[in-house]
């Protein structure tokens, strides 16, 4: 493995240039495959059936919380490959605990917020509106969950092996999927709720 | 009782009785013959295991034949029904079924798999590289395609075949009118091969844009790595459509969800709508494939070089684009406005543009050629005439007025095959032949080559023409019989009797197969066809490590330009190679993956669970494990040269 | 500890907390619906922006013409699937 020294270390071998390039064109298709969720919930958003309609149901409290923990967390993790660009291993450690921490905050009360709408009776089942919000909300939640376990195993090396080419491209990755989950919450953000509200 | 009750066929009928015990048999013999044969081992270490993209590409090639025998057996079955009026060959159901399964296992599940047959095999030799950029997970796509063919298959035996169509439209497709899980295979199957699909397409774009032999820029690459390109290009973006299309059609059939229920909001044609914004660019990704290939073997046949190169790329890059803005052409009939249909009638003669500009530059470089009619040449000259009158053919259905005429008619029918079947498979089958002796190192029988083409387009003309008439008097397509007052018979058997000798060309190819390796010989230089790009500058077959020294390129044609001007593709000394390990996990994971799909299409939840986390386990270990591939040295390299008849310069 | 918080990086979270408060007044302020889509648009893109270029480092490695035109595809293809679609369901139907 030819290590060049003049790059940051995730980008110091052809590897890891390749699966950087690589994870890149998967958030491509990650566009792709979020822009079918939001075409889905746009078409059938006035499908509410004899269920509640958005108006109805969103709540701005909730809705700034997970909105702030989200921005912050994408934030916290920018400074963790700062870090590690650095070379401070604990510091770059301590910046991806805190943002999965603050991940965590945000699939709880996204947790939290659901129940809300069962509460309200809108399930998955109610209606055309409700089955595309939920897909649309529960994709995303899915992905930041998923993330919550990508992270911890990311760490879990980072505190074995430390910073070698190989765990810093794997952190800055991992921060790639943690900034497009946060650009995509800003549009569910935008074009869910608040336009479901005004 | 209870349990097993599930998974019986709702319709059995003897020939589906007889089908189980014929795969319960042909599953036997393959076991025990392995067992007897001692062959575990091998088949673990040399194929199961493998990140090779040589021979992933030949496994994507043997898949894509079953598949073929598959599909085919359930043409020929339409064709014998509808060869006569009346016909109580099939009844309704099976009929239905038998259209359902054709149409998948041919579009996703065979011409797919030759497409990534001959992209694995062929690309990264033609860009001299060593493999593709993640090797590991190409053996993960061609699993999660295998796993996902092998569920469709066992539909028909286990719980019952999808009969909704190949489009499988909704409500048709919700649990209403299609009470059975076939549909239920149908959605699961196809989500796990797309994955695959998906995956393959990341690999190849990277593999393209960062692993191409020194001095070979993007204006010199081989014209079937531009369409390579370009054709992952689209399968990224497409296939994210299907994948969110499939989730939400499994959920309206599992959880009772209102995507595309009539009640409850839901809304039916959203199905139709995302299906087509992911089918119409996968026409494309069968079809440019396959431009790459007649544009790979018209020069090397025709000894002169493509003939408007720039203009080529140009045209695929614009049908890279063109083709996401068509896909309402399938439903002109839908009751949209008018100024909804003229748009996307409009945008969909644009894309006959690009692909007219394709066919011109083909016949200006025939035009004053040296042509050599090899069979790989027979078919790609053949392919010309008909695909254009499959493409004209398009052209009318474009207009969405007249399309209320020929929508879901036989005319619709005998466009897409007349497009599909020249373009796809005419050149799936010039490139098995043109890249055959690259890929085992012996060549496939001309003669009976020959023999197999002339079957094979005669077949496809008396197969489908007559349907073009048929379809303009009004015969509906996916009818399981009509009478006889109707006067389709005579059409009808015409293609029944061209259906027959494909399937006898079909054949032919197979018994080539057999034929030429029992028989051909194996004493053939690297380069039989005196061709041009890179793949022909290496051994055949090919080494591991694919090129023992890395080519360095000066020009489009290196190849040719090595042999004719005298350029050194190959410079300085054998050095240490760098591969990558075989793994057994990307197999084990999409076993995981069937029996996931295998317990959704039953809703046993359970299974579905311990399955989910199979998977995931196995995404941990890759997570954890530390793997950095092994070192072929310059002594194993040396021999290897020498056991392969020389040094390459 | 100064190194750790780059001047860049603070900016921008601060500015994309700006836009997310300036993205709340659709709901606290009253205005038109057409004056609330205006500025959701505009948020939600710049906001996309601001963490492609400096949180994602878009721009930074010798792949910035492929990463950009992958993302400049995916956008394209996003806007075609869903204003396609909401002409032929919904608006032109
Ligand atoms: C020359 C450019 C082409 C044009 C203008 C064109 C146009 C059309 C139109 C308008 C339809 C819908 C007709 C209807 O449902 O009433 C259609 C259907 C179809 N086309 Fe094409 N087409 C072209 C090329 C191709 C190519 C190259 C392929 C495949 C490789 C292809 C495969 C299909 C398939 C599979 C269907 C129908 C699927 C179904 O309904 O089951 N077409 N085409
Ligand atoms: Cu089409």
């Amino acid at each position: 493995m030819k290590v060049d020294h003049s790059q940051p270390l995730e980008y110091s071998t052809e590897q890891n240039r390749l699966n950087i390039l690589g994870f890149w064109i998967f958030l491509g298709a990650e566009i792709a495959l979020f822009a079918t969720l939001f075409a889905s919930y746009f078409l059938l958003r006035n499908g509410t059936g004899s269920g509640p309609s958005d108006g109805e149901v969103f709540v701005i409290d909730t809705l700034m919380i997970q909105t702030f923990l989200l921005l912050t967390s994408s934030f916290t993790i920018g400074l963790g490959v700062h870090a590690m660009r650095l070379g401070r291993k604990t510091a770059t450690i301590n910046f991806f605990i805190v943002t999965l921490l603050l991940g965590l905050g945000f699939v709880g009360v996204e947790i939290y917020e659901f129940t809300q709408y069962i509460d309200e009776g809108l399930t998955l089942q109610t209606s055309g509106f409700s089955s595309a919000l939920f897909t649309l909300l529960g994709t995303h939640g899915a992905h930041v969950t998923f993330g919550l376990f990508w992270g911890s195993f990311i760490i879990y090396q980072l505190i074995t092996r430390g910073l070698t080419p190989e765990t810093a491209n794997k952190s800055f990755i991992f921060s790639l999927y943690w900034h497009f989950l946060d650009v995509v919450w800003i549009f569910i953000f935008s074009f869910v709720y608040l336009k479901g509200m005004i | 009782m209870e349990f097993f009750d599930r998974f019986a066929v709702p319709n059995p009928t003897f020939t589906i009785y007889a089908s189980m015990v014929a795969i319960g048999l042909t599953m036997l013999a393959i076991l025990v013959g392995i067992t007897y044969f001692k062959k575990w081992g091998y088949l673990w270490r040399e194929w199961l295991t493998t990140v090779d993209h040589k021979r992933i590409g030949i496994m994507y090639l043997i898949s894509a034949l079953l598949m073929l025998f598959r599909g085919g057996v359930d043409a020929l079955m339409m064709r014998a029904q509808t060869a006569i009026p009346d016909n109580t060959f099939l009844n309704a159901q099976e009929y239905n079924e038998v259209f359902t399964t054709h149409g998948v296992v041919m579009i996703l599940f065979m011409a797919m798999a030759f497409v990534m047959a001959l992209m694995n095999f062929v690309t990264p030799l033609q860009i001299g590289a060593r493999d593709v950029a993640f090797p590991r997970l190409n053996a993960l796509s061609f699993w999660l395609y295998f796993m996902g063919a092998m569920l469709f298959n066992i539909s028909f035996v286990i719980g019952g075949s999808p009969d909704s169509g190949w489009t499988s439209y909704f409500p048709l497709a919700g649990n209403e009118f299609s009470p059975s899980v076939g549909t239920n295979y149908y959605m699961l199957s196809i989500q796990i091969a797309g994955l695959g699909t998906l995956i393959t397409g990341i690999n190849f774009i990277v593999t393209i844009l960062k692993m191409r032999a020194p001095g070979m820029t993007l204006m010199k690459m081989p014209m079937f790595t531009w369409s390579a390109l370009i054709t992952n290009l689209i399968i990224v973006f497409a296939f994210p459509v299907l994948t969110v299309a499939l989730a939400m059609g499994t959920m309206d059939r599992l959880f009772g969800t209102h995507f595309f229920s009539i009640d409850n909001g839901g809304m039916d044609m959203l199905w139709a709508n995302f299906f087509w914004v992911w089918g119409h660019p996968e026409v494309y990704i069968l079809i440019l494939p396959a431009f790459g290939i007649y544009s790979e073997i018209i020069p090397t046949f025709a000894r002169r070089n493509l003939y408007g190169y720039k203009s080529m790329v140009i045209s695929i890059v614009a049908i890279s684009a063109l083709s996401f803005l068509v896909w309402v052409h399938h439903f002109f009939t839908m009751g949209q406005g008018a100024l909804v249909n003229s748009i996307f009638s409009i945008s969909t003669m644009a894309i006959a543009v690009p692909t007219g500009v394709k066919i011109f530059n083909w016949l200006l470089t025939l035009w004053k050629g040296k042509i050599e009619f090899t069979t790989a040449m027979l078919y790609s000259v053949g392919f010309i005439p008909i695909f254009t009158i499959g493409g004209v053919t398009g052209v009318m259905l474009a207009m969405a007025s007249a399309d209320y005429q020929y929508h879901n008619t036989m005319f619709l029918v005998a466009h897409f095959h007349l497009v599909i079947i020249p373009g796809v498979v005419f050149a799936m089958i010039a490139g098995l032949f043109y890249w055959w002796p690259k890929m085992f190192g012996f060549m496939l029988n001309e003669k009976l080559g020959k023999a197999s083409f002339w079957a094979i387009a005669v077949g496809v003309c008396l197969a489908f023409f007559p349907m073009f008439i048929s379809g303009l008097d009004g015969q509906a397509r996916r009818m399981y019989t009509y009478s006889e007052s109707t006067g389709f018979g005579i059409w009808n058997m015409i293609s029944f009797i061209g259906a027959s000798m494909l399937a006898i060309g079909f054949i032919l190819i197979v018994y080539n197969i057999y034929y030429s390796t029992r028989y051909a010989s194996r004493d053939i230089s690297s380069d039989p066809w005196n061709a041009r790009s890179l793949e022909w500058a290496t051994h055949s077959p090919v080494p591991d490590y694919n090129f023992a020294i890395t080519p360095e390129v000066q020009s489009l044609e290196a190849f040719w330009d090595a042999k004719k001007k005298g350029h050194k593709l190959f410079k300085g000394n054998y050095k240490e190679i760098h591969m990558p390990n075989n793994s057994g996990v990307p197999f084990i994971m999409c076993c995981f993956f069937f029996l996931l799909g295998f317990a959704l299409v039953f809703s046993m939840w359970v299974v579905a669970i311990i399955a989910a986390i199979g998977i995931f386990s196995c995404m941990a270990h890759r997570s954890l494990e530390q793997d950095h591939g092994h070192h072929i040295s310059v002594e194993e390299i040396t021999k290897t040269e020498e056991k392969l008849g020389g040094a390459k310069k | 500890m100064r190194e750790l918080f780059p001047a860049k990086q603070v900016m921008g979270y601060f500015f994309s907390l700006l836009l997310t408060v300036i993205a709340l007044a659709v709901y606290f302020v009253d205005m038109s619906y057409q004056v609330a889509m205006t500025i959701l648009l505009v948020t939600a893109f710049v906001q996309a922006g601001v963490q492609l270029v400096v949180f994602m480092h878009a721009g930074e490695s010798k792949d910035k013409w492929s990463i950009y035109t992958t993302v400049y595809y995916g956008v394209f293809i996003a806007l075609v699937t869903i204003f396609g679609s909401l002409l032929t369901l919904i608006w032109g139907y």
